[in-house]
This record gives structure tokens, C-alpha cells and sequence, in this order.
């Protein structure tokens, strides 16, 4: 039991938060920047998927990392491109086009693959690179710091930097207050001369690159080839993390945290006394926990304001309060009010 | 002159016509598996290079809906006297479909059939005794773990582990096998436990058995698919051993990663390719018998440990534990070792074995 507690809490168990977190982090901010500019991108599975693939497809075949990054991230630019073909200009529904492109990777990949290798279950046999992982210089040496905060993949160093960097683009730059002022109000937007396709262009573009370096990292850090599906869910789990973490970018980060923390804990878990299925739903259950907790802590101005204004009585209208704060932080709202 | 070569000729194809009989080999997903469905695969080249009988393989896709018109119009066709399916998705189907089709002969692999009702009597169902090459499994990695001999292990603890795509009655099978193997070389082993919940999350795969190593498991049986292939990932990176299934992994990682092969003790096959040669061999010596299940284990070469010179090269270093395996083989096939299997185990007493081991 105490060497169970023990491998919990010991510094390798960091070390897996840290790599579970990674791609969902990434994801997640792809999907912060593409949902401030209100044009919401649910194809970072997708588009996750498809860079994995590129990444290891175009490493084995060059066998240089450089190129490989470069084709990962072009490929993620290419399909918030083509959603941005379908939403912007030909006006389909944003949810529709990144579904369809949802699907498209999970095919796409497995036949570009196929044709490439003669196999459609996994780039085994592809002899592909990864990228490196980093020791610090100097933080390395330091006992327990160091253990922690060195070693690490260097994506995930990058995606750290990003944080802080997404987080001075979406508050500190003309652009960033261009893509806020076109998710929170178009028109009002338009009027002042802001393009609005041109800003969610771009904010569609800075999402498929955070979202494309996640991918990245799966197939060339997490694990050193590309299998079918390998994404399994984690782009719309950023969606999740997004959704948590509200509008600024450490928000965001620390939604994925803690969706890398349950996630890495229920692993953990696994080998206490407990039923499987309950460390399995352990990361959802956690979730749950803090979304509603979250949402409980912000309710009262909440229902302070619109009870005041609606003239309808607290408790009546709690429910559909709760459901309308959970909707508008997940974006679902977004498409029926514009 | 010509005339007679020409009806000579005429009538040697119509007699190779006439004799040959076809096979359809329906695969309900699409190959690339490195599991049984690119086995069968191999199954049918081996049928056909053997036997000389022509095979048509189809890739029936993942999309369930279509695996009952596609089973119905290749009976319907007449073109083929044999038809096979395998894994226990396409039991209800074909428990539909072969009823309507007295005149085809059907085999499934990879599952048993429902034959009370006396409407199969045109299906043979092959079933794997996983259980047995999973004892194999398990006394090797028992012995690789109490090793003094090999590296990258932890001979004190006496632990090993296995990861599972899901807690359902085929990977149990597995485990119960594993579990016994590692008894019968140490009364003491510890079995670590793992199931995923998925089989397509390498990522996931690979952190869970990384997990599994923090808990001292020397030795992790991946049991799940593509996400066991974490596994050998995590070996690697943790400088343990791996043990992979369904495909010869080693052979698969060797041409990309030699430290992956290095790190990897061998792999458990399900030899679906053996075992469909051996049906159609039968069937045409008019051997096979249908209405009935075939179970298939070490005896038939149905399941086993890969014996690739990497795994004889690990061997060689250990001249006792050789010896041991190959006893444990040859005493599974005598009969002198009965391995427990899981199917039909209820929960209760699943829970009991798994508990008892647990480090």
C-alpha cells in the first residue's frame, strides 16, 4: 500500500501529468483563440490527427525533424484553412464543416498511410524521428526542482512559453483585442473597419498551428509512430479544458492541468483496491465536480442580474441558469444567437 | 495436333475447374491490424500456396451495418462453397445469415457459436485456448523478473504485470493464463493489473504500463490491441521488458527501432493463419466437422510464444530457463498442465484471482 501511495505521489507521477497534459493543453488553447474570435473550431481532433500523421510520414521519408515540424504545422495551418473556405466564405456552418474534416482525418490518414506503407493500422515500420527531450542547463543540478521542471519534451517546453506568449497576444496586441471585438460583437466590429473574416482567418490559422504542434507531440514524443485514431478523444477533451478554463489563456492552462491530473491519477489508482470502472470515469467525475463547483461559486451575481432584469423569482429560474452558463461556456450558444 | 493439345487443355481446366472449390474470407474491419485480421490474411495466402485453392479476401470495414448484405450476397452469389468470418461481432449475423444458405459451408474463427438451437449445422467455429500461450507468457516473464542472470529487471520484487484493452471475457482468458504461468514458477509472483478502455490509444497505453514499472512490475504483458503497443514504448524508455501479442512485434519494430526489439521478451501469437490452413485442409480431405466448435491451443500450433532469433538469442543466455519453457510447452501439450480459462468464469471468482495477486 505504501509503495502504491508512493509510486502516486512521486516525482515521476509529475512527470506523467505533465506529458498527458501537453497535447490537451495545446488543443486547448487552439480552441481559446478560434472561440474568442467566435468562430469555434471543434476540428482540432482532426486536425490533430492529420499532423501526427504528416509529422511521421514526413520525418521517415526526409529524416529531418525540421522538415517534419515545418509539414506538421503547414498541415494543421491547411485544414483550418479549409475550414476557414468553408465557414467564412462559403458561409456552411462552422460545427458541420469541422465534423466533415473530423471524419475526413480519420479516413484521410489511414488511406494516405496505406498507399505509403502498405499498412492501416500504424506507422510501425516507418522509421520516423522524434523530437528531442530537453535537459535544463544549471535548473537540472538542482535536487528536487530539478527532477521536476528538467527532462521534459521540448513541445512541451514550447507549449509552456505559449501560454504566457497567447496570453499577451489575446490582451496586450491590436490583434488580440481585433479577435475579442469580432467574437464578442461582429457588427460593432465590422463598423469600426474590422475585418471580421480577415481576424477569424486568423485566429482559425494561430488555432490549427497551437493545435498541430499537440498532434506533434503524439506521434513524435509521446510515442515515436503514428497509429490510426491515436488522438482518442483529445481534442474534444480540449474542448472541455477550453470550456473550463474560460477566456484567458491560464485559465485555459489550467483546465488541461486538471484534466491531465485526474487523467494521470486515474492510472495511478488503478492499482489500489478499488473497481476498475471507477478509476476509469475518475477524470469525468472530477471534471463534473469542478464544472459544477466552478459554476456554483459565479451563480449568485449571475442570477442576481438576469433575476433583476426578467423580474422572475431565484430559484425558479436556477436550472435554466445553470444550463445557460454551461452552454455559453462551452460555445454551444454561440451558433444560435448569431 | 492442335486440336487435341486444345481439348487436352480444355479439359485440364475444367477438371481444375470442376475440383476447386473456392473460399471467401470476409474480414469485418480492414487489414492493418497487425492482429488476427492481417493473420488471416496470411492464412489465405498459405491456402492458397499450399493447396492451391483460390481465395478472395474482402475488407468489410468497421461500419457494422454492413457486414449482414455483404455476408448475404457472397453466399448468395453460389461462387463460393466456403465461406469464413471470424471475431464475435459477426456471430449474430451469421447465426442469420447461414441458416438461409444450407449449401455453403461457413467457418468463424475466434469464437464459438450458439449450436442448441440445430440451425448451424453448415458453420465450424475455431476457438483459441489464449489461456495456454498466455501460461507460456507468464512463466517466461516470471522467470525474466526472478532472473539474476538478465538485465533490466528488479529480481527482489517479484512483480509483473499485464495490460488489457478492456475488462471483457477474451482478455481475462489471457490474464488467468498469465496468472498461473507466473504461479507455477513462483507461489510469491505479484501480477500488476491494467485495462485501458481502449484499443487505438498507444499514449495512453504507454502511461499506464510506465505506471505499472513505478509499481516494480519487471515484465508487462500488453493484451490490448494497438494501445499495447505503449508497452514496448514505455519498456524502452523505462529500460524494462515488454511482451507483445497477436503479431511477432519484434520483427514488426525491427527494421525502426532496435531498442524497442531489445526491450521487448517476445510475442504471444494467435496463429489465426495456421488454424484456417488446417480448416481448409480439412475440409477438402472432407475431415472437418460443422455443427461443432473446434478449440484450438499450443497442441495445433494455434497459439504460441514467437520464436524469433531474438527470443532464441535471449534464451541462449539462460540455458535453465529454456529448458523450463520448453518443458512447461511440451507438458501443456501432453496435458500434464490443465490451464484455467476464463470464459464462462463469473465475476465473483475473477475477482478473487485478481485480488489474490495483486502487488
Amino acid at each position: 500500500m505504501s509503495d502504491t501511495l508512493l509510486g502516486i505521489f512521486s516525482w515521476d507521477f509529475i512527470g506523467s501529468v505533465i506529458r498527458v497534459t501537453t497535447p490537451i493543453l495545446l488543443a486547448a488553447m487552439g480552441a481559446l483563440v478560434a472561440n474568442l474570435a467566435g468562430s469555434p473550431n471543434i476540428a482540432l481532433e482532426g486536425t490533430m490527427l492529420m499532423s501526427a500523421f504528416i509529422g511521421v510520414i514526413v520525418s521517415g521519408f526526409t529524416q529531418n525533424l525540421w522538415l517534419a515540424l515545418f509539414a506538421g504545422v503547414l498541415s494543421g495551418i491547411t485544414m483550418s484553412l479549409v475550414l476557414a473556405f468553408f465557414a467564412l466564405k462559403m458561409k456552411t456552418d462552422i460545427i458541420l464543416a469541422a465534423i466533415a474534416l473530423n471524419i475526413f482525418s480519420t479516413g484521410g490518414t489511414i488511406f494516405f498511410l496505406s498507399t505509403l506503407t502498405g499498412d492501416k493500422g500504424s506507422s510501425a515500420s516507418v522509421n520516423s524521428l522524434v523530437f528531442p527531450n530537453i535537459d535544463l542547463p544549471l535548473i537540472k543540478d538542482i535536487p528536487v526542482l530539478g527532477e521536476i521542471l528538467s527532462g521534459h519534451h521540448i513541445i512541451t517546453y514550447v507549449a509552456i512559453v505559449l501560454i504566457f506568449v497567447m496570453q499577451y497576444v489575446l490582451y496586450h496586441t491590436p490583434l488580440g483585442l481585433r479577435i475579442r471585438a469580432v467574437g464578442e460583437n461582429p457588427d460593432a466590429a465590422e463598423s469600426v473597419g474590422i475585418s471580421v473574416n480577415k481576424t477569424r482567418l486568423i485566429a482559425l490559422i494561430i488555432s490549427g498551428t497551437l493545435t498541430s504542434l499537440g498532434g506533434l507531440f503524439l506521434s513524435m514524443g509521446y510515442v515515436s509512430w503514428f497509429a490510426r485514431d491515436m488522438t482518442a478523444g483529445r481534442g474534444f477533451i480540449a474542448l472541455a479544458a477550453q470550456a473550463l478554463g474560460g477566456v484567458s489563456a491560464f485559465g485555459v492552462a489550467l483546465g488541461a492541468l486538471l484534466f491531465g491530473f485526474a487523467e494521470a491519477l486515474s492510472y495511478s489508482l488503478q492499482f489500489l483496491k478499488v473497481p476498475y470502472e471507477f478509476t476509469q470515469s475518475l477524470p469525468f467525475i472530477i471534471t463534473i465536480a469542478v464544472l459544477a463547483f466552478y459554476a456554483y461559486i459565479r451563480l449568485p451575481q449571475n442570477v442576481k442580474r438576469r433575476g433583476a432584469q426578467s423580474g422572475e423569482t431565484r430559484n425558479g429560474r436556477l436550472f435554466q441558469r445553470v444550463w445557460e452558463y454551461f452552454s455559453r461556456r462551452a460555445g454551444i450558444r454561440k451558433g444560435v444567437d448569431s | 495436333m492442335k486440336k487435341v493439345l486444345l481439348i487436352s487443355l480444355l479439359l485440364v481446366v475444367a477438371v481444375v475447374g470442376l475440383a476447386q472449390f473456392k473460399v471467401a474470407i470476409l474480414i469485418n474491419g480492414t487489414l492493418g491490424d497487425k492482429s488476427f485480421f492481417d493473420s488471416a490474411a496470411r492464412g489465405a495466402q498459405m491456402i492458397n500456396k499450399e493447396l492451391g485453392i483460390s481465395v478472395r479476401l474482402i475488407e468489410m470495414g468497421y461500419n457494422p451495418v454492413e457486414w449482414e448484405p455483404t455476408l448475404e450476397d457472397i453466399s448468395d452469389s453460389g461462387d463460393y462453397e466456403l465461406v469464413i468470418v471470424g471475431t464475435w461481432q459477426m456471430v449474430d449475423v451469421l447465426a442469420r445469415v447461414a441458416p438461409m444458405y444450407p449449401d455453403v459451408k461457413y467457418i468463424i474463427f475466434d469464437t464459438d457459436m450458439d449450436y442448441s438451437t440445430g440451425k448451424l449445422g453448415n458453420v465450424n467455429s475455431i476457438t483459441y485456448k489464449q489461456n495456454e500461450g498466455s501460461f507460456l507468457a507468464g512463466a517466461l516473464a516470471a522467470l525474466v523478473s526472478k532472473s539474476t542472470i538478465l538485465d533490466n529487471n528488479l529480481p527482489d520484487k517479484k512483480v509483473i504485470g499485464l495490460l488489457g484493452g478492456m475488462d471483457i471475457p477474451v482478455i481475462n482468458d489471457f490474464l488467468i493464463g498469465y496468472i498461473e504461468g507466473a504461479l507455477y514458477i513462483d507461489k510469491d509472483m505479484k501480477v500488476a493489473l491494467s485495462y485501458v478502455g481502449s484499443w487505438n490509444d498507444p499514449a495512453k497505453g504507454k502511461e499506464f504500463t510506465l505506471s505499472m514499472y513505478r509499481q516494480s512490475a519487471d515484465v508487462v504483458f500488453a493484451v490490448a490491441g494497438e494501445t499495447g503497443n505503449g508497452v514496448l514504448e514505455a519498456a524502452k524508455e523505462a529500460k524494462r521488458w515488454g511482451i507483445g501479442v497477436d503479431s511477432d512485434m519484434q520483427l514488426i519494430y525491427e527494421a525502426k527501432d532496435m531498442d524497442i526489439v531489445n526491450h521487448t521478451l517476445t510475442s504471444m501469437l494467435k496463429n489465426v493463419d495456421f488454424s484456417l490452413l488446417r480448416a481448409v485442409k480439412l475440409y477438402k480431405e472432407g475431415k472437418l466437422t460443422f455443427g461443432k466448435n473446434d478449440e484450438l491451443g499450443l497442441k495445433e500450433d494455434a497459439v504460441g510464444l514467437a520464436k524469433n532469433p531474438y527470443y532464441e538469442a535471449l534464451l541462449a543466455l539462460d540455458p535453465t530457463m529454456k529448458a523450463k519453457l520448453e518443458q512447461i510447452e511440451k507438458d501443456i501439450i501432453d496435458g500434464k498442465i490443465i490451464v484455467g480459462t476464463a470464459i464462462g468464469m463469473n465475476n465473483a471468482d475473477l475477482d478473487k484471482i485478481r485480488n489474490a495477486v495483486k502487488p
